[in-house]
């Protein structure tokens, strides 16, 4: 097990995706270990199952005792951090509503007009909706 | 212990030099972004209407390839759009696993504020060999695999997302039928509904 967490970390710091601890990572940037690390198990175990509605999540699922220890461990890895960068995305106007007040009021909501204001505020935004704006990939 | 390590050293480089090269010469999310945002408030243009004209053209216009052009081609082209290359499996709606980057570069654009409420049209395009209308299918099948993915895996928005398969109506490279160039997704932003 501890082999296992040793290679995700050396797999996820070669990439330069998780330096600090609180971060999350993009969809493509977490799919793409999905495909790294089980594409070879994918084609060989996966044929019949396509990238939407979980089928390769169900597929590498069942053929757990089939695939390498490396991809066991990315597949779910890979949906924790779409989880996360969900889960982000969904807390940022939130967590910026009242910058977005104090900061971007004239400013007409929609087509990103209100994130395109807190980033140029950037030095006077709060460290909390700085963060949610990191933590969501909004940067 | 030892041979376990160096494996995963191993995977850890090559992982790492294909995400720099990512970075330097394929697409981006931003690319996607810049591409696809500055939408009208409002564009007369519906999906089921796209594909009864696929149909309706190869009626039409019969044989080998398509000579015309379809009706909304002029239309579509004026809307923001971007191409992207998913790779599937022969003759088969699988999306192969080295293209699903490509998926999630899309999902990253389409969840950032500056896209979120608009419509997009996710639009399939083969190259002209084979049937029209087998190509037509296929190309609507994978719209609707890569759609699915989006709406599922990445969780966009479903309201968000029209598939539609153009088959080799509306090639790219209508001097070069068969290229691979005429193969491609198209994201064409359809405005605020």
């Amino acid at each position: 097990m501890t082999r296992i967490l040793f290679a995700v970390a050396a797999i996820m710091m070669a990439a330069g995706i998780t330096t600090a601890s609180a971060q999350t990572v993009g969809f493509a940037d977490a799919i793409k270990i999905l495909s790294v690390s089980c594409g070879k198990d994918i084609e060989a175990h996966c044929k019949n199952a396509n990238l939407g509605n979980n089928e390769i999540g169900q597929c590498l699922e069942q053929n757990q005792s089939k695939i390498s220890a490396q991809c066991n461990a990315d597949r779910v890895r890979v949906t924790a951090l779409i989880q996360e960068r969900l889960a982000a995305q969904a807390a940022a106007p939130k967590l910026c509503d009242r910058d977005a007040q104090q900061y971007c009021k004239l400013v007409k909501p929609g087509a990103g007009h209100v994130l395109r204001c807190l980033l140029k505020a950037q030095p006077s935004v709060s460290n909390k909706c700085n963060e949610a704006i990191d933590l969501a990939g909004y940067r | 212990m030892r041979k376990t390590l160096s494996l995963a050293v191993f995977g850890a480089a090559t992982f790492a030099m294909t995400a720099m090269g990512t970075a330097q010469t394929e697409l981006s999310r931003n690319q996607i972004i810049n591409s696809l945002q500055g939408a009208q408030t409002k564009v007369e243009i519906s999906a089921d209407e796209l594909r009864r004209q696929a149909i309706e053209h190869i009626n039409k216009y019969p044989g080998d390839n398509s000579t015309e052009v379809l009706p909304l081609s002029a239309k579509l082209a004026q809307l923001r759009q971007f191409n992207v290359e998913v790779t599937f499996d022969f003759d088969s709606a699988r999306i192969k696993p080295e293209s699903y980057e490509t998926i999630g570069l899309m999902a990253d654009a389409l969840h950032t504020p500056y896209l979120m409420g608009q419509l997009f049209f996710v639009v399939g395009h083969t190259d002209a060999k084979g049937k029209r209308e087998y190509n037509l299918e296929l190309s609507q099948r994978r719209a609707e695999a890569i759609r699915e993915a989006l709406v599922t895996t990445f969780r966009v928005p479903p309201e968000t997302l029209e598939a539609v398969g153009l088959g080799e109506e509306q090639l790219r490279d209508p001097a070069n039928p068969d290229a691979e160039v005429n193969r491609r997704v198209q994201l064409i932003n359809v405005g605020y509904p």
